[in-house]
C-alpha cells in the first residue's frame, strides 16, 4: 500500500480523507465524549478530538479528489484535511467505523455531491464510506480506552473499531484503507421445504427460522396438500411449497402483523370468586365494539380499524391522522439505531393513510431502567447510555424529518433493564378531498402497477434475532439493526404528497414489519391478486436470495398503487424529488398472489388462505385481587417534615425536570407552535399538553397529551388503565381541549402471557392482567367517549439478564399502558398554560382527593406499594371536565393543571415554580372524600383532579359553573416566593422557598444538554 | 405590484410551507419551488428561472442531512447550477434571506459577508454549537440600527426561536472586526435589557463569536441569520403568549394581535421591493 492510495477489491482506486476542525477551534463533538467519559466511567481525559475519515472507493483522478476535497469537504474557515494521515501528538487514537451493510447516509450523499461536481456516476461497486477517528490525550490505560471505544462510542453490533497506542502509530499508513463493503458471493436460489407430516415442517421451520406457528402447520399442510392446489402448481412448474411462500405465510401470520395475542381466546378465572369465563377476542370485545359504537356518535371519527392510522375530522377541508407503536427490541440492541428506525419509521404510517397525509407532529415515550443503575446484572447496554443513545436517535430522526417533537414521556423502572420500551407516535393531516375523491378512501384495482419508492432492499431486518447469533466475517452485513434515515424519506415525503395532490396515487402503504411481503400482501387483498418480479426490485447489493426481497425490512420504502396512465408523471415527479421508483409488478384479480424471479414462478399461493380458519391463539389468565396477593397499605406516621419529604419528592427521578430531552428536539418546525413542551415564566416546567396548527391560515389547533402509570398495575391493571386514560384526558383538557372530541390511541407494552411451569411460571396471571386492562379500556372509552384510532400491542417485553454468578435472570418489565389523546381546539387563542401567572389570583383543587395511595410515588419513596390504587368514577368526573372547559372557553381561566403521579403538594409546587411566584394553600379547603390525613391529602394520586388559578374578579361566575361539582378555593397566588401549605387551625406544614424547590426538582438531570 | 418570492424546496429542506405563508403574509406572491425545478435538465419540460422572482429564499432544514457540514452540499449544488443566476439576481438588485439552514448555505457560497462585493469568498463559518448538542430554545435578539440591511429597517430588538446543533458563527479575528466595523453585524443575541449576551449560555445558544446572530452583505440586500422569524408568524408562537394575554385581559383589553413579530422581516422586504422595482 502506498501512502494515500491503495488498490481495493475491485483494483479501483482507494484514497482516504481526513478532515479536522482547527486547532483554535474547539471541538464541541469531542468535549461531549469527553463530559461523557467522565460521567460514564469517571475518566478523567485531557482532551478528545475528532477527525472525519471518508475512504472514497472510486476511480477518480487526483485532480478530482483535490477537487472534491477543496470544493466540498473543507470548510477553509474552520477546518483542514488530508489525504495523509492528520492525527498527531495524541496518546490513543480510536477509529470507529460501520460495519458491512450497515446505512451510511453520509457515505450516500457524499458520493451525490462528488457525482454532482464533478458530472461522473460513480461505477456499481464504487462508494465512499464514513468513519472517525477520536485523538486522545491524557493518561489513560490500554483498559479504559477500551472502554470509551466500546462501551461508550462503538456498538459492536453496527459498528467496528480499533485502537492505536501512540508508539504503533504508523504516520505515513495511518489507518490504511477501511472499506466496509458487503460482498455475499452467492447466487439466489429458491428452496423448496418437505411437507411430510406436520413434525417434518415444524422442525424445518425452527431449523430455518421460519418461525412458523405450530398451531398453523396443519392449516398450512392441508393447503399444499389439497389436489387442486397441487394440480394447479404443477402448471408453474412449483411442486412442495417454497421457502418464499412459508416466509409470506409465516409474516402474515406473525403475532407483529396478525395480533393473534389480542385476537386470541382468554379463559379467565377469578380465583377469589371461582368465577370463570372466556373471553374470545380482546381486539373485537374491548377495541373494535366500543370504537364503533362511538364511531356512530360522534361524526368526526373518520376511519378506523383497518388502516395504518385512524382518521378523524380536523376541520371542514382537513382530516388529522394518528397512530402510534413501539420500537423496543432493536432500540434495547441499539439504542440509536432502534430509536431512529422508531421515529421515521411510525412516520411512515401517516404517510400510508389513506391516499397520504403530511406529518405535522412526533411523540416520544421512554421507559428505561434508573439512569444510575448499578447493581448486579448486566444489560447489553447500561441504562445512561441506552437512554443516551434513545435520546439521540428520536432527536436525529425527528429534526431532519423537519416535524415538530413538542411532547413525550420517561419514565424509570428498574423492570425496564430487562427490555427498554420506545414508544412513538405520530401525527399527519391531509386534505378532506383530493381531485374530489374523499383523501380516506383508497383502493387497488386490477391492472394498477406496484411501485416502490424510496431506500432499496438490502439484509436489514430479515429474522432480526436469529441474526444476532450469527458470526461475523469482515463483509457479512450486519443488517439486523437498521439506522433510519430521515433525509431520504423526506425526500420521500416531499414527493408523495405532491403526486397525491395531482391524483396519481390510488393507494399507498408503508414497509415496515413484514417489508413488501406485508405491504403488497395486503395491499392485493383489496384487488383480489398480484403478480411481482422480485428481480426488478433494487438492491443495496447483489446476492439477497428471493425470499430475502420478500421480507426484507428495509427502511424508507412506501408501496404505491399507480394506474398505468399516471405512470409517466408519477416518475417524472420522482426524478424531480430524486427518490428511487420502480415498477415491481401489477395488481389483478386472479385470486392469487405470485412471485416470479427472472421469468421463474417462485411463490402461488391463494389470497384467500390467509383468511382461512387458522386456529385462535389459547390463553389461560387467571386473576387474584391484591389483597389475596398480600397487598396491604403500608404503616407510615404522618411525618413531621413536608417540607423537606416535598423536597425529596420533587427530585425523584420521575417526577425531577428532565428538560435536556426537550430542549434538543426541534418542537417549532412548520410554524404552528402553540403550547410548547416547556412552559411558564421561565420556560422550564413541562406542559400537561401540547398544541400545534397544523394548518397556519387557521386558528384551529390540535391538543396532544400522553399518560403512563405503570406502577398502578403492581395493584391492578384495571385501575392503572382506567386511571392512565383519566390522567391523559386530564392534560388535554387543561391545555383547553375538548371534552367531545377526545380521540385516543392504545399503546399495550406486556411481558410474556403464554404460561410455562418454568420459563414464565407467572403467564397465567399476566395475561388476567391484560384481559382487565382491556376490559378498563372498553368501559372507559365507552364511559368517556373515546373513539380508539388507532393502538397497537408490543408483548414479550422480558429480558434474560446475566448476572455475577453466570446465571440468567428473567426481568421482565411491568404491564405498560401508553395512553394518547388527541383532541381539535376550534380556537387556539383561547388555550391556557399550567403556570400560574398573578400573585393575588384564587387557587382552586377541583376534584376530590380520597385515600388513594396505592403505587403512589409516596408510597415508592417509602419503599411500599399499597393497595388502594386511584379508582375513576365517570358519571362524577365527567361533569366536572365539561365545567373545566367551559370555564376556558369563557376565559375564566388564567392557568390549568391535571394533578398527576405525585399529588397535589408536587403539582401545586409546580403550579407556582413556573409561575415563578408564592403560593399559599389551606389544606383543610381541598375536598375531601371523608377524614384524610396530612399525608394522604399532600400526597394522594386520586384521579380527576386539576389545579387552577383565577382573577379574584372571575370568582362569582367561576364558582357559578362549579355549583355542582367538588371544588375548593384552597388558597392564592402570592408575590413573595414562599410555597406555604397550612392545616386546619392555620398550622404551617410546609413553608419553602419555590426557587429551592425549583432547584431540588432540577438537580437530578439539571446538568444534562 | 405583485412582489415574487421564491421558496426553496428538496433534499432535506424543510421550513418551506411556514416561510411561503409568512412571505403571503407580508404581502408577497410566494412560490415553494423544488432546487431541481432550476436545474436545467433535471426535469423534464420547462425549467423555471430566478429571473422571474424578487426574493429568494434560502430555508431551514436539514438540506442533504447536513452531512459534510450544514449548508455545505447545498452550496455545492446550487454553485455549480445556479451559481450564475445567483450572481445576475444579487446585480439586478434583489434580495436574498437565508435562514438557519439557509444561513449556512450562504456562507458556504460566500454570499455574505461578500467584503468588497466579492460573492464567491467563504469568510465566515457556522460551526458546532459550543455545547455539542443541536438546541431549541427562543432567544432575544438586538439589532444594529446602522446596519444597511433591509430586512430589519425599523426594528429595534426581536424575540424569536433558534434550532440549531451548527449556528456558532465563526470567523477569524481581523473578519470579525471588519464585520463590526462595516456594520454588517445585523443581530446579536442579547439579554432581556437589550445589551449583548457576552457568550453567556442559553442567551447565546451557541457560542457565537461577538453574539452574532446574523449578518448582511454590504449592500445590505442579502441578509442570514440563525434564528426563524417564519416561527413567529402568529402571536400564539411566542414562548410567553399565554402570560401575555393574561396581562392585556388584566389591562382590559379584550383583543391580542394575531400576527407574530418574525413577519415584519419579510413586510420589509416586500416593501423593499415595491419601493424599487414598482413602477413609478
Amino acid at each position: 500500500m502506498k501512502n494515500d492510495k491503495a488498490q481495493n477489491l475491485n483494483n479501483t482506486m482507494v484514497a482516504r480523507l481526513e478532515i479536522r476542525l482547527k486547532q483554535e477551534l474547539k471541538d464541541a463533538e469531542g468535549a461531549g465524549v469527553r463530559r461523557k467519559a467522565r460521567e460514564y466511567f469517571g475518566f478523567d481525559v485531557k482532551e478528545i478530538r475528532v477527525i472525519r475519515v471518508l475512504t472514497i472507493d472510486a476511480n477518480l483522478t487526483p485532480e478530482q479528489l483535490e477537487l472534491v476535497r477543496t470544493e466540498i469537504f473543507t470548510n477553509p474557515v474552520v477546518e483542514e484535511s488530508s489525504f495523509s494521515p492528520l492525527a498527531r501528538e495524541f496518546d490513543w487514537l480510536i477509529w470507529i467505523g460501520f460495519r458491512p451493510g450497515v446505512r451510511d447516509t453520509a457515505g450516500s450523499t457524499a458520493t451525490e455531491a462528488m457525482e454532482d461536481l464533478l458530472g461522473v456516476k460513480l461505477a456499481p461497486g464504487e462508494a465512499v464510506y464514513t468513519s472517525k477517528l477520536y485523538e486522545i490525550r491524557g493518561g489513560l490505560d490500554e483498559f479504559q480506552v477500551r472502554r470509551i471505544a466500546g462501551d461508550l462510542l462503538a456498538n459492536d453490533i453496527i459498528q467496528q473499531w480499533k485502537i492505536y497506542p501512540r508508539d504503533h502509530w504508523d504516520d505515513q499508513e495511518g489507518i490504511g484503507f477501511p472499506i466496509p463493503k458487503v460482498v455475499l458471493d452467492h447466487e439466489p436460489t429458491v428452496q423448496t421445504i418437505s411437507i411430510k407430516s406436520d413434525d417434518e415442517l415444524r422442525r424445518i421451520s425452527r431449523q430455518r427460522n421460519l418461525a412458523l406457528q405450530d398451531r398453523d402447520i396443519p392449516v398450512i399442510r392441508e393447503y399444499f396438500l389439497r389436489q387442486e392446489i397441487q394440480e394447479e402448481r404443477k402448471k408453474l412448474g412449483l411442486d412442495l411449497p417454497t421457502d418464499v411462500e412459508l416466509e409470506y405465510i409465516s409474516q402474515a401470520r406473525s403475532d407483529h402483523c396478525n395480533h393473534n395475542t389480542f385476537r386470541g381466546r382468554f379463559r379467565y378465572h377469578d380465583l377469589a370468586t371461582g368465577k370463570r369465563e372466556t373471553v374470545d377476542n380482546l381486539f373485537k370485545t374491548c377495541i373494535e365494539a366500543p370504537t364503533l359504537k362511538i364511531k356512530e356518535e360522534k361524526d368526526w371519527v373518520v376511519s378506523v380499524l383497518w388502516d395504518n392510522a385512524g382518521v378523524g375530522r380536523f376541520d371542514d377541508g382537513h382530516y388529522y391522522v394518528i397512530t402510534g407503536e413501539t420500537h423496543n427490541s432493536p432500540s434495547n440492541m441499539e439504542a440509536y439505531g432502534g430509536a431512529i428506525t422508531g421515529i421515521v419509521g411510525i412516520y411512515r404510517d401517516p404517510m400510508g393513510t389513506g391516499k397520504g397525509s403530511k406529518l405535522v407532529m412526533g411523540m416520544y415515550g421512554y421507559c428505561v431502567a434508573h439512569r444510575d443503575y448499578s447493581g448486579d446484572l448486566k444489560p447489553h447496554l447500561h441504562p445512561r447510555r441506552l437512554l443516551d443513545g434513545i435520546v439521540e436517535g428520536v432527536r436525529d430522526g425527528g429534526n431532519k424529518s423537519g416535524i415538530p417533537t413538542p411532547y413525550g414521556l420517561l419514565l424509570f423502572d428498574e423492570s425496564y433493564l430487562g427490555k427498554c420500551l420506545v414508544f412513538v407516535t405520530a401525527l399527519g393531516i391531509m386534505p378532506a378531498t383530493i381531485q374530489g375523491e374523499s383523501s380516506h378512501r383508497k383502493v387497488t384495482s386490477p391492472g394498477d402497477l406496484i411501485i416502490m419508492c424510496g431506500g432499496r432492499v438490502g439484509k436489514d431486518g430479515i429474522h432480526g434475532v436469529t441474526a444476532a447469533s450469527e458470526t461475523y466475517s469482515e463483509h457479512t452485513p450486519a443488517g439486523h439493526v437498521q439506522i433510519g434515515d430521515p433525509y431520504t424519506q423526506k425526500k420521500m415525503h416531499d414527493f408523495l404528497l405532491e403526486a397525491r395532490d395531482k391524483g396519481l396515487i390510488s393507494f399507498i402503504t408503508d414497509n415496515g414489519g413484514g417489508g413488501l411481503s406485508s405491504s403488497i400482501g395486503e395491499s392485493a387483498r383489496f384487488s383480489n391478486g398480484c403478480e411481482v418480479y422480485l428481480d426488478r426490485v433494487p438492491l443495496k447489493y447483489e446476492g439477497l436470495d428471493q425470499w430475502e426481497i420478500w421480507v426484507s425490512e428495509s427502511q424508507e420504502r412506501m408501496t404505491v398503487a399507480v394506474k398505468p396512465e399516471h405512470l409517466e408523471h408519477f416518475m417524472e415527479l420522482s426524478a424531480k424529488h430524486s427518490v428511487e421508483s420502480t415498477v415491481i409488478g401489477q395488481y389483478n384479480d386472479s385470486g392469487y398472489l405470485k412471485l416470479d424471479y427472472k421469468g421463474k414462478t417462485c411463490a402461488y399461493v391463494r389470497m384467500d388462505l390467509l383468511q382461512a380458519d387458522f386456529p385462535q391463539w389459547e390463553f389461560d389468565a387467571q386473576w387474584l385481587p391484591p389483597e389475596m396477593r398480600g397487598l396491604v397499605e403500608p404503616v407510615i406516621d404522618e411525618p413531621d417534615e413536608h417540607g423537606g419529604l416535598l423536597s425529596s419528592l420533587l427530585s425523584r427521578p420521575n417526577i425531577c425536570a428532565r428538560n435536556w430531552i426537550a430542549r434538543q428536539y426541534d418542537h417549532e418546525v412548520q410554524g404552528g407552535s402553540v403550547i410548547k413542551p416547556l412552559v411558564g415564566a421561565e420556560r422550564d416546567v413541562p406542559t400537561d399538553a401540547a398544541v400545534v396548527r397544523p394548518i397556519l391560515e387557521s386558528n384551529a389547533g390540535i391538543a396532544v397529551s400522553q399518560a403512563l402509570n405503570p406502577s398502578y398495575s403492581k395493584i391492578d391493571t384495571y385501575h392503572m388503565t382506567a386511571a392512565t386514560i383519566d390522567e391523559a384526558i386530564r392534560k388535554a383538557l387543561a391545555v383547553g381541549g375538548d371534552p367531545d372530541h377526545l380521540a385516543g390511541v392504545d399503546n399495550f407494552c406486556w411481558p410474556t402471557i403464554e404460561y410455562h411451569p418454568e420459563r414464565n411460571p407467572d403467564g397465567k396471571f399476566k395475561a388476567a392482567q391484560l384481559v382487565r386492562s382491556n376490559w378498563a379500556l372498553r368501559d372507559y372509552c365507552l364511559g368517556f367517549g373515546i373513539p380508539l384510532l388507532s393502538g397497537k400491542d408490543s408483548m414479550y417485553i422480558d429480558g434474560n439478564l446475566e448476572g455475577p454468578y453466570g446465571e440468567r435472570r428473567k426481568v421482565s418489565g411491568l404491564p405498560t399502558l401508553l395512553f394518547t389523546i388527541c383532541s381539535v381546539i376550534k380556537d387556539t387563542r383561547l388555550c391556557v398554560t399550567m403556570d400560574a401567572k398573578f400573585p393575588g389570583d384564587l387557587v382552586y383543587v377541583l376534584g376530590e382527593t380520597r385515600n388513594e395511595l396505592g403505587g403512589s410515588e409516596y408510597y415508592q419513596m417509602m419503599g411500599s406499594v399499597g393497595l388502594n390504587v386511584p379508582k375513576v368514577d365517570v358519571a362524577e368526573f365527567l361533569p366536572l371536565y365539561r365545567a373545566v372547559h367551559s370555564a376556558i372557553q369563557e376565559g375564566l381561566v388564567a392557568s390549568c393543571h391535571a394533578v398527576s403521579r405525585g399529588g397535589l403538594a408536587v403539582h401545586l409546587a409546580l403550579v407556582a415554580m413556573a409561575g415563578g411566584v408564592g403560593m399559599e394553600v389551606d389544606l383543610s379547603l381541598v375536598p375531601t372524600a371523608g377524614e384524610l390525613s396530612t399525608g394522604q391529602r399532600l400526597y394522594s394520586e386520586s384521579c380527576g383532579r386539576f389545579i387552577i388559578t383565577v382573577a379574584p374578579e372571575n370568582r362569582k361566575r367561576f364558582e357559578e359553573l362549579f355549583s355542582e361539582s367538588k371544588v375548593g378555593c384552597v388558597g392564592k397566588v402570592t408575590e413573595a416566593p414562599s410555597f406555604v401549605i397550612l392545616e386546619a387551625e392555620g398550622k404551617t406544614v410546609v413553608y419553602e422557598n419555590i426557587f429551592s424547590l425549583k432547584k431540588a426538582w432540577k438537580g437530578p438531570f439539571g446538568e444534562l444538554i | 405590484m405583485r412582489v415574487r418570492a421564491i421558496v426553496l424546496t428538496g433534499y432535506g429542506l424543510n421550513c418551506d410551507y411556514e416561510t411561503d405563508f409568512s412571505l403571503r403574509l407580508a404581502g408577497a406572491e410566494s412560490h415553494r419551488v423544488h432546487i431541481n425545478e432550476l436545474i436545467p435538465g433535471a426535469v423534464k419540460g420547462p425549467v423555471k428561472t430566478l429571473e422571474e422572482y424578487h426574493i429568494l429564499v434560502f430555508g431551514g432544514g436539514f438540506s442533504w442531512a447536513d452531512d459534510h457540514g450544514a449548508g455545505v452540499l447545498m452550496a455545492s449544488k446550487l454553485k455549480q447550477h445556479l451559481g450564475d443566476q445567483i450572481e445576475r439576481f444579487i446585480e439586478d438588485g434583489k434580495l436574498i434571506i437565508g435562514i438557519c439552514n439557509g444561513f449556512q448555505c450562504l456562507v458556504n457560497l460566500g454570499l455574505v459577508p461578500a467584503f468588497e462585493g466579492r460573492y464567491q469568498e467563504r469568510r465566515v463559518a457556522l460551526t458546532y454549537n459550543d455545547s455539542g448538542n443541536f438546541i431549541d430554545t427562543w432567544v432575544r435578539l438586538r439589532i444594529n440600527p446602522k446596519a444597511p440591511c433591509v430586512f430589519t429597517r425599523g426594528i429595534s430588538h426581536l424575540e424569536l426561536p433558534v434550532r440549531h446543533g451548527e449556528g456558532k458563527f465563526y470567523a477569524a479575528p481581523a473578519d470579525i472586526d471588519r464585520l463590526i466595523e462595516n456594520d454588517q453585524v445585523v443581530i446579536q443575541y442579547a439579554d432581556e435589557e437589550g445589551n449583548a449576551a457576552r457568550g453567556k449560555w442559553p442567551l447565546n445558544p451557541n457560542g457565537s463569536l461577538e453574539d452574532i446572530a446574523g449578518i448582511c452583505d454590504p449592500t445590505g440586500r442579502i441578509f442570514g441569520l440563525m434564528p426563524h422569524p417564519e416561527a413567529f408568524n402568529h402571536f400564539t408562537n411566542h414562548p410567553d403568549w399565554t402570560r401575555k394575554r393574561e396581562e392585556a385581559l388584566r389591562r382590559g383589553e379584550k383583543t391580542v394581535p394575531q400576527e407574530g413579530d418574525g413577519i415584519q422581516i419579510f413586510r420589509n422586504a416586500v416593501d423593499y421591493v415595491k419601493a424599487n422595482f414598482g413602477s413609478p
